[in-house]
């Protein structure tokens, strides 16, 4: 008996009896579709949880520094002047601050503010803006550098970054986020255009492109003035923190540590531990991405087992109905043995009859899987908005085979049981 | 000698309290073209006897040799090869595979015998020609009558045209005159040449036979040669 003939017995078999080749796809269907929905589910939210840190942009090193012993300023001042020695590591420094203040922002009939304040009905709201207490449209003025936009992974929509000079000097001029512009501006060209602040006129010199971050929308929503505006816009505080971006991972690193034994020599500790004349802290949004990861992968892994699980019932299925229909298929074994069947004649064809039930529904269960994958994406981004859900490929073609292989082995196990024995003993099975 | 058997023992649960010795030292020659019925009671051992010379089954002790091959010596799939070859099986229960039409039924020992696409419908369509049953080709044995059926199994054991025919208890499912017609059949073969061996517990089927093996408890009392009113 040659190959193709298995087969067309193999086919032949499930069409006959296709209750029975039904039932033992059920067990396929439901445990492919299940590990393909449940692992894309748990996928896209991993993915939107990963999302905020890719928009962030890597190799990013978060600084904060308080001096107790001065005004801070000159400590400041230090970090900064320190971060441009760092050279080849660093593509960018900023300060990372923002004006506490209430503050006035007028572009000709608009009037936006800035913490204004608010205490009604007891809650107190930071940052609120006066023409929505929408905190999707709050705006926050941000003392910045000329690096801002590449410490914030952000990119030019139109005009250029402040420069060296007009930060050094403290020139009024200012770089808008996608938010704030249209807030301020709509869609005409803020190039040019000077908004005020609390009465002093900026030149808007440049805005950003949206970060597109769903729910970061203060992200946007920024005005961003040189740092050099602090004392004046601020009153009396310092800036404390800066973003350092840095070339790569392993130049993170090593910033990361030199820029520690910079500030540990600025904020030396006393025998017991304890800070003297101020304190800091250095790290990089790396390691925060790498706990997300790592949270990830945590959920991966149970994900995987429940869908382990799922898959196992779904085999276990599959092995009660070969197990049940074992009589039967040994009676029909003992006659293909009688009328001169080979032993591998056999197994063939069991071997395929399984393979094609299991490939057929492990097909059924992929197709079922995509489509409960989007409806649960649709769903899901009703609640989570922007949640895109797309089975990955590997997980179905994963959960394909291993359901393949399952099924192969249990429906193997008639055929290789009753092959085995003389054919008037599978006969007499009834 | 087509079938040598000598000394042939079938025991189960040997040496155990509950031992049954079905086969209890038997030995029995048939020549090439005999009509042999091997006659018993129930739990006379015929079956066992049938099974084990149509290589279903294999003896505790003893040797068996078919056609001059010691059937001992054979691997399962030199087996395999000899019941599709030599043997034609036909059974009380028919057993025909029920998913299967009598067309397919039939077409099965020849698709195990490697016959090509081209030619075993036509060869199947034959044997069931043989036995009338070329008009019910295409029907499931649940359509069909138990001596319709009986009629495709036996089509099934002669489409490989094998020198040998077994037939254990072939009317015991039949009315009698359906039976009759079964034997017919069976005659009709023994005058083309092949050999039957007919395993029944009737003796007036046993009438048909030209020799008579009769069996009791696991050993053969008697073999007589008798003449038949239908040659």
């Amino acid at each position: 008996m040659n190959l193709l003939q298995a087969f067309k017995m193999a086919f032949k078999s499930i069409a006959m009896k296709k209750t029975r080749s039904f039932l033992t796809m059920l067990g396929i269907i439901i445990g492919v579709a299940s590990v393909v929905i449940m692992v894309s589910v748990m996928q896209g939210q991993a993915k939107k949880n990963m999302e905020y840190f890719e928009k962030m942009g890597d190799n990013k090193i978060t600084l904060r520094a308080y001096s107790w012993s001065d005004s801070g300023e000159d400590t400041s001042q230090q970090i900064f002047d320190y971060c441009l020695t760092l050279g080849d590591l660093v593509l960018g420094v900023t300060p990372d601050a923002e004006v506490n203040e209430k503050v006035k922002v007028v572009y000709g009939a608009k009037t936006l503010s800035v913490n204004d304040w608010d205490y009604d009905g007891g809650i107190m709201m930071g940052g609120a803006v006066s023409v929505s207490t929408d905190w999707e449209k709050m705006l926050h003025i941000k003392l910045g550098s000329d690096q801002y936009g590449v410490c914030g992974n952000y990119t030019l929509a139109g005009g250029r970054e402040m420069s060296y000079l007009e930060v050094d000097k403290a020139i009024p001029v200012c770089v808008l986020g996608s938010g704030a512009k249209e807030q301020l501006f709509g869609f005409t060209d803020p190039l040019g255009e000077t908004i005020t602040l609390n009465g002093d006129p900026f030149l808007v010199v440049g805005w950003y492109n949206s970060m597109e971050i769903k729910y970061w929308p203060e992200m946007d929503n920024i005005i961003v003035i040189p740092h050099t505006f602090n004392r004046t816009m601020n009153r009396n505080s310092s800036i404390n923190s800066y973003i350092v971006k840095a070339k790569d991972g392993p130049s993170t690193i090593e910033a990361t540590t030199k820029l520690d034994a910079f500030l540990k020599g600025i904020f030396p500790k006393d025998a017991d531990g304890n800070f003297i004349n101020g304190e800091y802290n250095v790290g990089s949004d790396n390691s925060y991405a790498e706990n997300a990861e790592k949270a990830n992968l945590m959920q991966s892994l149970v994900t995987g087992a429940i869908a382990g699980i799922s898959l196992l019932v779904g085999g276990i299925g599959i092995m009660n109905i070969m197990l049940v229909t074992v009589t039967e298929r040994t009676r029909e074994i003992g006659i293909r043995k009688a009328i001169g069947a080979e032993r591998a004649s056999i197994i063939a064809q069991f071997l395929i009859e399984a393979a094609v039930i299991c490939s057929i529904g492990g097909l059924i269960g992929i197709g079922i899987g995509y489509v409960g994958t989007m409806i649960a994406g649709k769903l899901m981004s009703d609640v989570f908005e922007g949640m895109i859900l797309m089975p990955e490929p590997f997980i179905a073609v994963g959960a394909f085979l291993f359901s393949v292989v399952l099924g192969v082995i249990f429906g193997m196990y008639p055929a290789i049981k009753a092959s085995g024995l003389q054919p008037v003993e599978a006969l007499r099975a009834d | 000698m087509l079938i040598d058997i000598r000394d042939l023992y079938k025991i189960y649960n040997e040496g155990k309290e509950s031992e049954v010795r079905a086969l209890d030292g038997v030995s029995l020659q048939i020549e090439k073209g005999e009509f042999v019925a091997i006659v018993g009671q129930s739990g006379s051992g015929k079956s066992t006897m049938m099974n084990v010379l149509g290589c279903l089954d294999i003896p505790t002790y003893g040797e068996y040799h078919l056609d001059g091959t010691d059937i001992g010596s054979l691997s399962d799939k030199q087996l395999a090869r000899i019941r599709n070859r030599e043997i034609g099986f036909i059974f009380q229960g028919y057993n025909l595979i029920q998913e299967l039409d009598a067309l397919e039924n039939v077409t099965l020992p020849l698709i195990y015998r490697g016959v090509s696409v081209f030619d075993r419908e036509d060869m199947a369509m034959e044997a069931l020609a043989k036995v009338g049953m070329d008009g019910r080709a295409h029907h499931r044995p649940s359509e069909m009558s138990g001596g319709q059926q009986q009629r495709v199994a036996i089509a099934r054991a002669i489409a490989t045209s094998p020198p040998i025919i077994m037939a254990d208890e072939p009317t015991g499912a039949l009315d009698s005159k359906t039976g009759k017609h079964v034997l017919e059949i069976l005659r009709e073969l023994y005058r083309g040449g092949t050999t039957i061996l007919l395993i029944t517990h009737d003796d007036g089927i046993a009438a048909t036979a030209r020799r008579v093996v009769r069996l009791s408890d696991g050993k053969i009392i008697s073999d007589k040669e008798q003449e038949v009113d239908w040659e």
